[in-house]
């Protein structure tokens, strides 16, 4: 156990950590948006898989990382009207729709990667972004200032979409439609066109996580996200539906995620129980789950389409 | 400054508007009077944009309008106060207000600047809130306060109140009235929705009366009274208050002692409540509700169980005992939840008929039922009773409210009960079959059973009681006599305000 | 508003449609005639039959040798299932007259239970279900067809059927060449090794690869991380991570999201040795060696064994010895001449007896 607590091995798994919960942060604040105006989409992780392997290609192409995230945007927000389009427009039963746009990413992804790609071949990675001086802090420079672009982007998404979902009447239009979409509606809130708006955020922001992960690993393959679009649905529940919570989630998720690999690297966790210890970030994030989003309630009118009743 | 024009709107199998001509003018209220599913709140939505007209059109100040969306009627200064609170429950007051307003700090909220308009409003109309309380705290006067003040935040001349008075209290009633009236003393003018007949008579101009989709009649409120304007929605006479020959009340065959009765939440509901109902005689309470009168009804009934008190039936104590054996005692019950404790909505009519005396002869003949008896037996309830259903095996949830009541009353009186109490008997019922209702109870005091009616219908109450019980907070403040008291004192009795220190009657 | 509505359904139905002919049926067989061309998707297993019928020159009335596969992941995974197909395809060329259809993907493994049995139903003349997960499909279709040839890999047991061939390799030989090699070449005395869950093939490598190390190096410091998935991708990576946290400089790792951990290892200059495909392609400065597997070894045998009337009922093992197992280095890795001279002498030892693997 002593390995496990030198100060090189706790900031390496505490980076770790802060990498895995990239892409559910992005994933899970989109989804935060869609489900506080009402909408539960489970496509996300269909969409995120579509928005890696349009991303990845992109890098591949042209080895612009940036382009990448790009087209990371575009086809998320193209899955995004999709989805809203079949779950606000034609008001479909929500919890089968998103499994429809679910396979529908997981399938094309990896026929377009079988068709366009092949073999997987690794891409460029994000840079790593070196501060001066603060990247040479021992330890805090180490966990804080030495990570990729993304990763910034990602907790920086945070304070952003709080300050919009509190303090904009975009905002309360979102919290409005959700808890009460008749009610907005008869104030002329077009509940239609905030949930369209919603949607389209969750879709483009799950895109961002496909294509931050897949450019982060620098490679593609099938299933590349292996369903981590699921445990961002989780995660906005266990984070009650606020950008706070939400990335308390995440972390909470790729810590656990980290040190569970660490300790298992270690032998500390040996080989026989590792299977059992594959399962402790579900385990912990659904007990944690169970404690803390009691006490909070879902938005109202989550997952009930709305129409005026004409 | 409004004219709606032969307006007709269809749902599937119903005609809910045929060809219905209203009109308001400036500074006017003119009310909207039907029951139940005669087209009001249709022709009020459609005026508001949220359903479109099948044929007919809209005048607005002279000039034709196309109300496609609620955001046109705002447009247009048409404000709309819904039957049910349109509000958002986890938002603040000033947030509901805002909502769908641009800000003035553009996509920045500026809740600080509505507050401040609020209050200016609050101040102007007395419309006291504060703005910045979440809208789930407020009571159901608060929220209607708030309602009121979302229309004149966004100017609304011509405002639809959909029943604003269902759920307040008689204070709250006049506090809104004084309110409305102020509003069209600055010009606006104002559509009253509403089937209680004396509020209707207190506060409009001119009464449209609708029934089935359509017109039957438009009157200036003067020279209207309650009967004529009742025969208008019913088309028909309609006693309003049944005729109550004298009977001499007997010995007390109810008595409630130091009953007390905790709530769902844990808190005493009831709290050592004395009661007593005499052979012959309908005792009312009247209560704002959530005063602990529908915890004390289902205690005497056996559905919750006391944690103190007595209750006598004849001589038996019949406290915390089950439902059974409570009935045995001669107890009969009409809950206030019809579908949900008074009838079993999957079962036909005769099914339900038989429930509460299913295990007894005739019907029951050696462990099998008698279907010939059974048959017999609910064909002649059905037929005394006026129930309207197409078949004796229709199930109950198909009926209307009105015929369920009757449905129930049917079983619960037919076996001569010595008690009988009777939840909110006519909520939610048509004006017919109240009256028939009405009817029913004041004849069952000739067979020398003691009733207890518990109403939230002031107007109930007065037409029914021999004596009204006000409760408040669980306890009774007051004991009065409904030929020699008014409405505003029993009003003052149940916001909890003693008798002895407004009345000045010996 | 009514007309509205219909136009989306519209385009919803066209998005359907799209995703539905993306995502053939296993049931269903796209013929092609080139074998270059092949279809797959993720979430439904994809068949595609290469038939070369106009290559072939032999009699057009001849009936062509059927072989059927059916494997859970990716046909070009570099990895478990790419093993199978590049067999099969080697096979083909050798025979000439051979037809193949491929189901992929399927993962789940009643798609996989029905893909086999449609194959039987065809007539083809041996399935292949390329997967141990498998076996308890098998063992339930095989004795309804018992005029069809099948195999199973990999495993090592035929349920006692006449018409079931198990095929497995050997895979700890490689691994414990290539362990040795890499203990010779770590200066750092830590080696990484990622595997999927602790079972079957992938069991048999890591442990063979360790026992490799720890037999040229008994200081190495080997560590082993189980990830307990073959498709996360993102948790090998981090292991990769955590491994160089731990001061790693060479590693190696089996299943298919070991990819994840080979980029990492790029990145970091940390050296690679794969197995199941060559992974040279992956990151061509830091891989040393492949384990590769010729399935084809096996698959000869198995098909003489049908042709001569016997199908099933045995079972076979790639190994170095029998040139199933092939050690494939990557010629851009300036490998010391001692250190390849090492791995030589591995290979020999292990084939004439004087060295055990362990297992
Ligand atoms: N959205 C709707 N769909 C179908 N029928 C409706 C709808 N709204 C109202 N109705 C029917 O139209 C009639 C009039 O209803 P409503 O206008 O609500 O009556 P009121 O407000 O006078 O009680 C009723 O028969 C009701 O069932
Ligand atoms: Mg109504």
């Amino acid at each position: 156990m002593s390995d496990f607590f030198t100060t090189a091995i706790l900031v390496a798994t505490a980076a770790s950590g802060v990498r895995l919960a990239v892409p559910l942060l992005f994933a899970s604040l989109g989804e935060t948006f869609g489900q506080r105006s009402g909408v539960l989409n489970l496509g996300v992780d269909g969409i995120m898989l579509l928005g890696a392997f349009g991303g990845y290609y992109a890098v591949l192409q042209t080895g612009s990382v940036w382009l990448g995230l790009l087209i990371g945007i575009v086809v998320g927000m193209l899955l995004g009207l999709v989805s809203a389009l079949i779950s606000v427009t034609l008001r479909a039963e929500q919890g089968i729709s998103g499994i429809g746009i679910y396979l529908f990413g997981l399938g094309m992804s990896d026929l377009l990667f079988q068709k366009l790609v092949g073999t997987p071949l690794p891409i460029t990675k994000f840079p790593k972004l070196n501060f001066p001086v603060l990247s040479d802090i021992p330890v805090i420079g180490e966990l804080l200032f030495q990570h990729s672009v993304v990763v910034y982007l990602a907790f920086l998404a945070v304070p952003v979409s709080m300050y919009i979902i509190n303090k904009t009447t975009f905002g309360m239009n979102i919290r409005a439609v959700g808890e009460n979409p008749e009610a907005a509606d008869s104030l002329g809130v077009s509940v239609n066109r905030i949930r369209y708006a919603t949607v389209i955020i969750g879709g483009t922001l799950a895109g961002v996580a496909g294509a931050a992960l897949a450019i982060d690993l620098g490679i593609f393959q099938q299933n590349l996200t292996n369903a981590q679009g699921f445990i961002a649905i989780a995660l906005v529940y266990f984070g009650a539906w606020r950008p706070v919570g939400v990335m308390l989630g995440s972390l909470l998720y790729g810590f656990v995620n980290a040190i569970v690999l660490q300790l298992k690297t270690l032998a500390i966790i040996p080989p026989d129980l590792s299977d059992f210890a594959a399962m402790a970030p579900a385990i912990i994030t659904i007990l944690a789950l169970v404690v803390v989003a009691r006490r909070f309630k879902a938005p109202a009118a989550l997952t009930k389409p709305y129409s005026r009743g004409e | 400054m409004l004219e709606m024009r032969a307006i007709t709107k269809r749902f599937p199998g119903v005609l809910a508007n045929d060809r219905v001509d209203f009109d308001l003018r400036a500074g006017e209220v003119h009310t909207l009077l039907g029951e139940n599913g005669a087209g009001k709140s249709t022709l009020m939505k459609i005026l508001y944009g949220l359903y479109q007209p099948d044929e007919g059109e809209i005048l607005l100040n002279g000039s034709p309008v196309e109300i496609h969306s609620p955001t046109d009627a705002i447009d247009l200064n048409v404000g709309m106060i819904h039957q049910h609170f349109m509000m958002v429950e986890s938002l603040t007051v000033a947030e509901n207000v805002a909502l769908g307003l641009p800000s003035n700090r553009g996509f920045r909220t500026d809740l600080d600047a509505v507050s401040e308009r609020i209050t200016e409003l609050g101040t102007r109309y007395g419309l006291k809130i504060d703005p910045s309380a979440t809208v789930w705290q407020l009571s159901v006067g608060q929220k209607q306060r708030v309602e009121i003040i979302k229309a004149l935040f966004r100017d609304a001349n011509l405002l639809i109140l959909d029943e604003p008075t269902a759920v307040l209290t008689p204070q709250e009633v006049d506090q809104l009235f004084k309110t409305l009236r102020q509003m069209t003393e600055d010009g606006r003018g104002l559509i009253f929705i509403s089937h209680k007949l004396h509020e209707v008579l207190a506060l409009s101009d001119r009464i449209t009366v609708l029934r089935q989709g359509r017109i039957t009649g438009q009157v200036p409120v003067e020279g209207a009274t309650r009967e004529s304007l009742a025969r208008m929605m019913v088309g028909r006479e309609v006693k309003l208050a049944p005729d109550k020959p004298a009977v001499e009340p007997g010995r007390p065959r109810l008595r409630i002692e130091s009953l007390t009765v905790l709530g769902d939440r844990g808190d005493e509901a009831v709290r050592s409540l004395n009661l007593e109902v005499r052979a012959g005689e309908i005792l009312s309470i009247a209560g704002v509700s959530g005063n602990g009168q529908r915890e004390m009804a289902e205690t005497i009934g056996g559905l919750r169980q006391p944690t103190s008190g007595a209750i006598f039936i004849d001589d038996t104590d019949v406290a915390g005992k089950t439902p059974a054996e409570i009935r045995a005692a001669g107890l009969s019950y009409v809950p206030e939840g019809r579908m949900k404790n008074g009838c079993i909505g999957a079962f036909t009519v005769s099914e339900n008929l038989l429930l509460v005396d299913h295990q007894k002869a005739p019907y029951v003949k050696w462990g099998l039922f008698d279907f010939g008896v059974i048959k017999e037996h609910s064909a002649q309830l059905v037929k005394q009773y006026a129930v309207k259903t197409p078949t004796l095996d229709t199930t109950a949830r198909s009926l209307s409210g009105g015929n369920i009541q009757k449905l129930i009353l049917a079983r619960e009186i037919s076996g001569t009960p010595k008690v009988l109490v009777a939840s909110q008997p006519t909520r939610g019922v048509d004006i017919g079959a109240a009256e028939y209702i009405h009817k029913r109870l004041v004849e069952q005091r000739t067979e020398d059973t003691a009733i207890l009616v518990i109403s939230e219908d002031l107007d109930e109450v007065f037409a029914l009681a021999d004596r009204i019980a006000v409760i408040y907070e669980g306890q009774i403040m007051g004991m009065v006599d409904p030929a020699t008291t008014s409405r505003e004192e029993i009003g003052l009795m149940m916001a909890g305000v003693h008798p002895e220190t407004t009345s000045d009657r010996p | 508003m009514k007309k509205n509505r219909l136009t989306w359904l519209i385009v919803v139905l066209a998005l359907v449609l799209v995703a539905a002919a993306c995502s053939d049926d296993s049931g269903t067989t796209t013929t092609a005639g080139d074998s270059d061309t092949t279809t797959t998707a993720g979430d439904t297993p994809t068949t595609t039959t290469a038939g070369d019928a106009e290559t072939t020159t032999t009699a057009a009335s001849a009936e062509p040798f059927k072989i059927a596969i059916v494997a859970p992941s990716a046909q070009n995974d570099l990895a478990f299932t790419q093993s199978i197909v590049d067999a099969v395809n080697v096979i083909k060329d050798e025979m000439g007259n051979v037809e193949v259809q491929i189901t992929d993907n399927t993962f789940i493994v009643e798609d996989a239970a029905s893909a086999i049995r449609a194959y039987a139903v065809d007539g083809v003349d041996l399935v292949i279900a390329h997967g141990s997960q498998y076996g308890g499909s098998l063992q339930e279709i095989a004795p309804d067809f018992p005029d069809t040839a099948f195999a199973w890999g990999t495993a090592a047991d035929t349920f006692g059927l006449s018409n079931v061939f198990a095929y497995e390799a050997a895979s700890d030989e490689g691994g414990y060449v290539m362990g040795a090699m890499a203990a010779a070449l770590s200066e750092s005395n830590t080696i990484g090794i990622v595997g999927p869950v602790e079972v079957g093939d992938a069991k048999l490598y890591v442990d063979g690869f360790k026992a490799g190390a720890e037999a040229q190096n008994p200081d190495a410091n080997v560590l082993v991380n189980y990830t307990g998935s073959f498709s996360d991708v993102a948790l090998a990576s981090e292991a990769a991570q955590a491994f160089a946290a731990n001061g790693a400089d060479v590693m190696t790792g089996t299943a298919q999201m070991v990819v994840g951990a080979v980029t990492v290892a790029s990145d970091v200059n940390i050296i690679w040795f794969g197995t199941q495909a060559n992974q040279t392609s992956l990151a061509p400065d830091i891989v040393v060696a492949s384990q590769v597997y010729h399935w084809e070894v096996v698959l000869r045998d198995i098909i003489a064994k049908i042709e001569a009337g016997t199908p099933g009922g045995e079972q076979f093992k790639i190994d170095l010895a029998n040139g199933g197992e092939v050690i494939e280095y990557n010629d851009a890795f300036a490998l010391p001449a001692d250190v390849k001279q090492l791995g030589e002498d591995t290979i020999a030892g292990i084939i004439d007896g004087s060295i055990k693997t362990g297992s």
